[in-house]
């Protein structure tokens, strides 16, 4: 049976949550898994990093440093802690009680949680991922009888989607990054392989600033990593509509990016959209460029 | 003699020689000259002009007018993009485009018959300054004389034997012709129970009950979205610089879907601009695209565009032009 597992935004988790995340690129994940510790400071949760290799705290967690978060004070106050137990061979068989453990221990040193941060490695899950089963079913009443909170992250260019699919029954659903805008007619995400925005519902004069906003951050992003020939690419499968001023938005941010030889991919324009720019004469912009995708129909009323 | 202006001239015809003796020396001179050459021309034209030029024949572009003239903004776009994309030989080098471009007058209505010829009076405004040349045949034995009568105003040439050609006597400047075909607009539509009102804001609630009163006429889907990224375009603009409210009133008969959208306008005394949306904007401007969009968007529309309250009034077809327009559905009541 095909069930879509639920997707939960980080920013929207709550105790007991025992997530998947399946990532792309080390980007998402360290995206998702610093949006998920750096909520844990805020509302007083330990975090607890199950890294996968014995690597000194500091250096496990230059993803956060670089995210704002004063790493030293928080691992000496010991709001942050890395335990390399899951970079042991046999990392996974007594994960269960591991966490427990540190949970009770989070709980009795006055936090009002714990948040866990597991990183799965294909070494230890066993035959046929047997260990790795067993290990994330014992899990779950950890999960149901304390104040945890959990991401399982799953490499996908290390455990295809096969593999994946029965793993989402013994978690309550997988988690994204949490959405960059949403009002009632749009709502923006961040996609990572290849890095970009998603776009789904409508853009017009109410909210094109939040796209302008959105695709300016993305661009900063983008030119942190590579000066050079930094692209962006926008989904435009969902999008039902989007008006002349946010598609000239879309141009001119294309002209600047060609100006640094990069480009912006627009992917999946639909048909009247492409009349559109075929008539403004959008379609042959220098940095634009138009790739069909499949286009969804019927997105929205 | 060399000309490196645009050149738009009428050929009024009253017999298959005379159509010949003005477009083929046009055409034969134009590929003389290196130049793209695109006859636009009623079918038996075709044949006509075609058999003429021999084996020359499938170096001129022909299309057939009833796949060209659908409606007004739209065939200036075309003629627009087809300008841009050939403008350049294989070298890069600029190169100039001689068209033959006969509009199709028979089953207008009064209506769209002006529209046509502002049409043709502002292709001396949206080419001026390029190097083209566009002669339009005019059949003197087929159109009512005031369509003839209409050339000589809207062609500052007109076209006599052997490739010669003339100023005309009766040329109109266009932005005088502009405010005549005006004069004959309608109103504005009374006030309705289904008045649709709009405010900053509100557009989206606009396009929601745009698209469901269009889906009850049965409104193909590809042509709902044309329709409805039209009308928003006007809305904003109202919203932005008509006072930031306005009504849209949707009406319907055999012919047309009819969408006005008048708003309260700022009561500042800024001059409106001329032809709006009727000059090709460029790719790069930072605005001037929305009414441009709008008109390649619609088949027909009228503007007053006045700072007290501006109405613009969109027209989308029914159905598809030609033998079909029999099966089109009654108007919905």
């Amino acid at each position: 049976m095909d069930v879509v597992p639920a997707l939960r935004a980080v920013g929207e988790m709550r105790a007991g949550d025992h997530l998947l995340l399946g990532y792309d690129a080390d980007e998402e994940r360290e995206t998702v898994v610093a949006a998920f510790l750096l909520d844990g400071l805020a509302s007083g949760h330990r975090g607890l990093v199950l890294g996968p290799a014995d690597l000194p705290a500091e250096l496990a967690l230059t993803f956060l440093e670089s995210r704002g978060c004063a790493v030293d004070d928080e691992l000496a106050a010991g709001r942050l802690t890395v335990d390399p137990h899951l970079a042991t061979p046999e990392g996974l068989w007594d994960l269960d009680e591991v966490i427990r453990r540190e949970a009770r221990r989070a709980v009795s040193d006055g936090y009002l949680g714990l948040r866990v941060s597991m990183e799965i490695m294909r070494g230890q899950a066993g035959r046929g991922l047997k260990t790795l089963h067993d290990s994330e079913l014992l899990l779950e009443p950890v999960f149901a009888s304390l104040p945890v909170l959990g991401i399982c992250q799953y490499d996908r260019r290390v455990f295809d989607d096969v593999e994946l699919a029965p793993l989402d029954g013994l978690h309550h659903g997988r988690v994204a990054a949490d959405l960059v805008w949403r009002d009632e007619l749009l709502s923006i995400t961040r996609t990572f392989a290849p890095p970009g925005l998603a776009l789904a519902g409508e853009v017009d004069d109410s909210n094109v600033t939040a796209l302008a906003r959105a695709l300016q951050a993305e661009t900063a992003r983008v030119r942190a990593h590579q000066v050079d020939g930094a692209s962006i690419r926008l989904d435009l499968r969902d999008l039902a509509f989007i008006d002349v001023g946010a598609l000239r938005l879309l141009v001119f941010s294309a002209l600047s990016l060609h100006t640094s030889g990069g480009m912006l991919v627009l992917h999946g324009v639909a048909p009247h959209v492409r009349r559109l720019m075929r008539v403004t004469g959008w379609d042959r912009i220098p940095g634009l460029r138009l790739s069909r995708g499949d286009v969804r129909q019927g997105a929205l009323p | 003699m060399t000309r490196t202006g645009f050149v738009h001239r009428a050929l009024c015809y009253g017999s298959d020689d005379e159509f010949l003796d003005g477009t083929l020396t046009f055409a034969l001179d134009g590929l003389a000259a290196g130049e793209k050459v695109l006859a636009v021309v009623a079918t038996r034209n075709i044949d006509l002009l075609g058999r003429a030029l021999g084996r020359r024949r499938d170096e001129v572009e022909f299309v057939d007018a009833d796949d060209w003239y659908g409606s007004p903004s739209r065939t200036l776009g075309r003629y627009n993009a087809y300008c841009a994309d050939h403008d350049t030989d294989g070298a890069g080098r600029p190169s100039r485009i001689r068209i033959i471009g006969e509009p199709v007058w028979p089953g207008r209505t009064e209506f769209e018959t002006r529209e046509w010829m502002r049409y043709e009076s502002l292709l001396n405004v949206a080419f001026a300054g390029t190097g083209h040349r566009i002669l339009c045949p005019y059949d003197t034995r087929a159109l009512p004389p005031g369509v003839v009568r209409s050339a000589t105003r809207t062609h500052p040439e007109l076209a006599l034997a052997a490739g010669d050609s003339a100023a005309s006597g009766h040329y109109a400047d266009p932005a005088d012709f502009y405010a005549e075909c005006d004069a004959a607009r309608p109103y504005g539509l009374p006030a309705g129970r289904d008045d649709i009102p709009f405010g900053r804001g509100r557009s989206a609630h606009v396009r929601r009950a745009l698209r469901s009163y269009a889906l009850d006429l049965g409104v193909s889907e590809h042509r709902l979205d044309d329709m409805v990224a039209a009308v928003h375009e006007v809305v904003v603009n109202s919203v932005r610089h008509g006072g930031g409210r306005g009504v849209l009133r949707l009406r319907n008969d055999f012919e047309y879907v009819i969408c006005e959208v008048s708003d309260v306008g700022t009561g500042a005394s800024t001059v409106p601009p001329l032809f709006p949306g009727h000059l090709p904007p460029d790719r790069r401007a930072v605005n001037g695209h929305g009414m441009w969009v709008v008109r390649q968007l619609s088949d027909l529309l009228t503007e007053t565009l006045d700072p007290a309250g501006s109405v613009v009034r969109l027209y989308f077809k029914r159905c598809a032009r030609g033998p079909t327009r029999a099966a089109c559905p009654p108007p919905a009541v």
